[in-house]
């Protein structure tokens, strides 16, 4: 028996009628009704992303196939492109300065961030107000932060007046092959780490305080203490911050191009920017496509890994 | 009728007036749109569209000319916009991917390979421009420079400004060391780093004054102060199959020269000069640095920076130093307006009209714009007006006896390249032969793709 015929066999008589009321002129049942029209709710969006998002992105992996200058009509090439790059001393440095910027800058983030969190998540007076001061430099625009870092970081820049004391001499922050990017990396993280600090924080507060107490009257120290309870408890944090700050790291642009322009030499030349070169200053955009698909192949990869990562540690504290 | 009923008629008769009233209105605003443009055809008004870059003189002075064949010509409006000089090039890069580039522009000449060999540019008519032939045409322009606005006998770009670099000197500080500005300006690559030695003031590492700076904050100043020591030397960026050959030993001979102000006359500070300067030629207008090359500096320029220099006239510009004395020249570049070839025709004639009216008062263009020196040979240089501005000829000899920029569809590729082979030779003392050796074989490898398409 069908479970119509079952539900007008057990209805009470009065409501017999409610399943052909139910059942639009297109016949529709009510319940495939209402999932129409929320569809229909969020059509409009789904069309937006495939319109400007999935759509260029398909769009880019077709172009990484093609000779394309942005006049002409886009040529086929095959793996052209990415035999190219394959030998491009200056792709292949953009790749390894991606690398280390994400790793150099993700690291970073993650330690800094926890460690501002720990320290404003104290008793202290003003701990509070402290982390609303250094949560100020995500409300500043990245252009005028890293203008001003620029300055600072100038061989006779505020920086190295501050270290002059301390017997440290002349440091070419931006200018200087192996300082450069480490320099980039710093900012990097003076800017974002207190963003995550807030994460850290929440992550901090849910930790049950009985824990703790419990702990304490074990005699456990606070080194104890965070490695016992803090750590583990905050991992499911510790890997947010980490996947979301590397994915974060490896598409940035702005810095490094503001700072130093790549430079010196190609010391800092990341593939976001070679992207931006190749396709809008050399024109040629199929190449432009096939550096930007080897970048989401390498976040793919990454946010993948991690999240592997992540659920076996989830599963390993369940 | 019952209670239900009605409701029902009532809610479809409204939404049968909404859609109505949305129906009337859409077909009210595009019968209104295509009213208008039905009237505009009737009155014949041409929409034109045209873009430049910013310059505090010449933008103004190209916008009142428009501004002024508009009024002439009330059935013409021109849809005028510019861009930050460093962004034209990209913006019309995408303008032309995206078919919203403007009907004409101002392109900077080391663009016009680009342009051409993808046939975006139209060819112009030299009797609209205002020549009896094209013979009239190029003689009334420096030869390289219509080489460059020229291709397979057709002309593609109306040459406007073009101007060669000089060396400017703080004349105070010449005198605060014992120098004679008019007689001891270096005409030598040696004399200069001499002269700068002298004129830089140095407290341990740090530098109060350098004597002598090269920009090295982007790769086309990096080309432009190169180029013309790179012919002076003799070497060349290109042989004649198109291989980049500035790997040769003259070519090293010109890196050498190049580095020698920092690396061996100590007199200027290359970590110092990339850092934070918004106008290349700010240290010199601050005064802490005693001479820079530059393009003609006008006198609004020093004045905002350093209205006592302007206003004691302690500056004078003096020919580039060259490799053989006194016989100096410097990279000259300069400007075409160009025609979109893929706007119709009759916007393209109209566009001609225009660029024969705006280059119809050349003295105006000085006026408004000096001293920036125009292109063209006749009607001005010998203006009083013109004559009057402070060593005028000195710049006007710099435009006439300077060299080109390299003209290659891989001019990008090559000034990146030779940007960061300077960095890392003045920055972090790489070797000369192996970075130019790097820049050589980079080079050749954007050619090879640019021919392989």
């Amino acid at each position: 028996m069908s479970q119509a015929s079952l539900s007008q066999a057990t209805a009470p008589a009065g409501q017999q009628e409610i399943p052909a009321r139910r059942r639009t002129r297109l016949g529709l049942r009510y319940g495939r009704r209402l999932q129409l029209i929320g569809f229909a709710f969020v059509l409009p969006t789904l069309l937006f992303f495939a319109a400007f998002k999935f759509g260029p992105m398909l769009w880019a992996v077709e172009l990484s196939f093609t000779s394309f200058d942005m006049v002409s009509t886009p040529d086929w090439v095959g793996l052209e492109n990415y035999e190219r790059l394959a030998e491009d001393p200056v792709f292949r440095a953009s790749l390894v300065n991606t690398f280390v910027y994400i790793a150099g800058s993700t690291v970073l983030i993650a330690l800094v961030g926890l460690g501002l969190a720990l320290a404003i998540n104290t008793s202290v007076p003003g701990a509070r107000a402290c982390m609303a001061v250094m949560f100020l430099t995500n409300l500043m625009p990245i252009i005028a932060v890293t203008l001003v870092w620029r300055f600072l970081l100038h061989p006779f820049g505020l920086v190295n007046q501050l270290l002059a004391p301390f017997g440290v001499g002349r440091m070419d922050w931006l200018t200087d092959e192996d300082l450069a990017m480490p320099a980039i990396i710093a900012v990097t993280a003076w800017r974002f780490a207190p963003y995550f600090m807030v994460v850290y924080l929440a992550g901090l507060l849910a930790i049950p305080r009985d824990y703790y107490e419990a702990a304490e009257i074990d005699g456990a120290g606070a080194i104890r203490r965070f490695l016992h309870i803090t750590l583990p408890l905050l991992m499911p944090t510790i890997f947010f911050v980490v996947v979301v700050s590397a994915l974060l790291s490896s598409r940035i642009f702005l810095m490094p191009y503001i700072m130093t322009g790549g430079g010196p030499g190609d010391a800092t030349r990341v593939l976001s920017m070679l992207i931006y070169e190749t396709g809008f200053s050399y024109m040629k955009m199929g190449e432009a496509a096939a550096i930007s698909v080897v970048l989401f192949a390498i976040m793919l990869v990454f946010t993948v890994l991690q999240m592997r990562i992540f659920m076996r540690n989830e599963r390993g504290l369940a | 009728m019952s209670k239900t009923t009605q409701a029902t008629t009532t809610s479809a008769a409204a939404r049968l007036h909404r859609r109505e009233m949305l129906l009337g209105t859409g077909v009210a605003l595009a019968g209104l749109g295509l009213g208008r443009r039905v009237l505009a055809q009737g009155r014949g008004t041409m929409n034109l569209s045209f873009w430049t870059f910013e310059n505090p003189q010449q933008r103004p002075w190209i916008h009142k000319r428009v501004r002024m064949f508009t009024e002439r010509n009330p059935n013409v409006r021109v849809d005028f916009q510019y861009f930050p000089f460093g962004d034209l090039g990209q913006k019309l890069s995408v303008g032309f991917a995206t078919g919203t580039a403007p009907d004409g522009f101002v392109s900077q000449d080391w663009f016009m390979p680009t342009w051409l060999s993808r046939e975006l540019l139209a060819p112009l008519d030299v009797r609209r421009l205002g020549y009896d032939s094209k013979e009239a045409f190029n003689t009334d322009f420096p030869a390289a420079f219509v080489e460059g606005a020229t291709q397979g006998g057709e002309v593609y770009g109306y040459p406007l400004w073009f101007y060669g670099f000089c060396n400017y000197l703080n004349t105070k500080h010449f005198r605060e060391v014992g120098l004679d500005a008019e007689r001891d300006w270096p005409q030598d690559w040696e004399q200069l780093g001499e002269v700068a030695r002298r004129l830089t003031i140095r407290d341990g590492e740090r530098f109060q004054r350098q004597g002598f700076k090269f920009a090295m904050h982007a790769a086309q100043w990096t080309m432009i102060h190169l180029n013309a020591i790179v012919h002076q030397c003799g070497a060349k960026w290109f042989d004649d199959q198109g291989r980049c050959v500035i790997n040769s030993e003259a070519g090293q001979r010109a890196m050498t020269i190049r580095a020698s102000i920092a690396r061996q006359y100590g007199a200027e500070d290359p970590a110092d000069t990339i850092a934070t300067n918004p106008l290349p030629m700010m240290d010199w207008l601050r005064e802490r640095c005693s001479m820079f090359l530059n393009h003609p500096i006008p006198p609004a320029a020093i004045i905002s920076q350093n209205p006592r220099m302007q206003e004691e006239g302690y500056y004078r510009p003096v020919q580039y130093p060259g490799v053989q004395r006194g016989r100096g020249y410097s990279t000259t570049y300069g400007f075409n307006l160009v025609v979109n070839a893929r706007a119709p025709r009759e916007r393209q004639e109209m566009l001609q009209e225009m660029y024969r009216f705006m280059m119809s008062d050349p003295a105006d263009a000085w006026a408004d714009a000096a001293p920036f020196p125009l292109a063209r040979k006749s009607g001005w240089a010998d203006n009083p007006a013109v004559q009057a501005f402070p060593h005028v000829n000195e710049i006007i000899k710099a435009r006439d006896e300077g060299v080109l920029l390299p003209r290659s569809t891989v001019y990008n590729e090559l000034a990146d390249q030779v940007h960061r082979g300077v960095q890392r030779i003045m920055l972090n003392r790489a070797d000369i032969k192996e970075t130019l050796d790097a820049i050589a074989a980079a080079v050749d490898r954007a050619s090879e793709r640019a021919r392989r398409g």
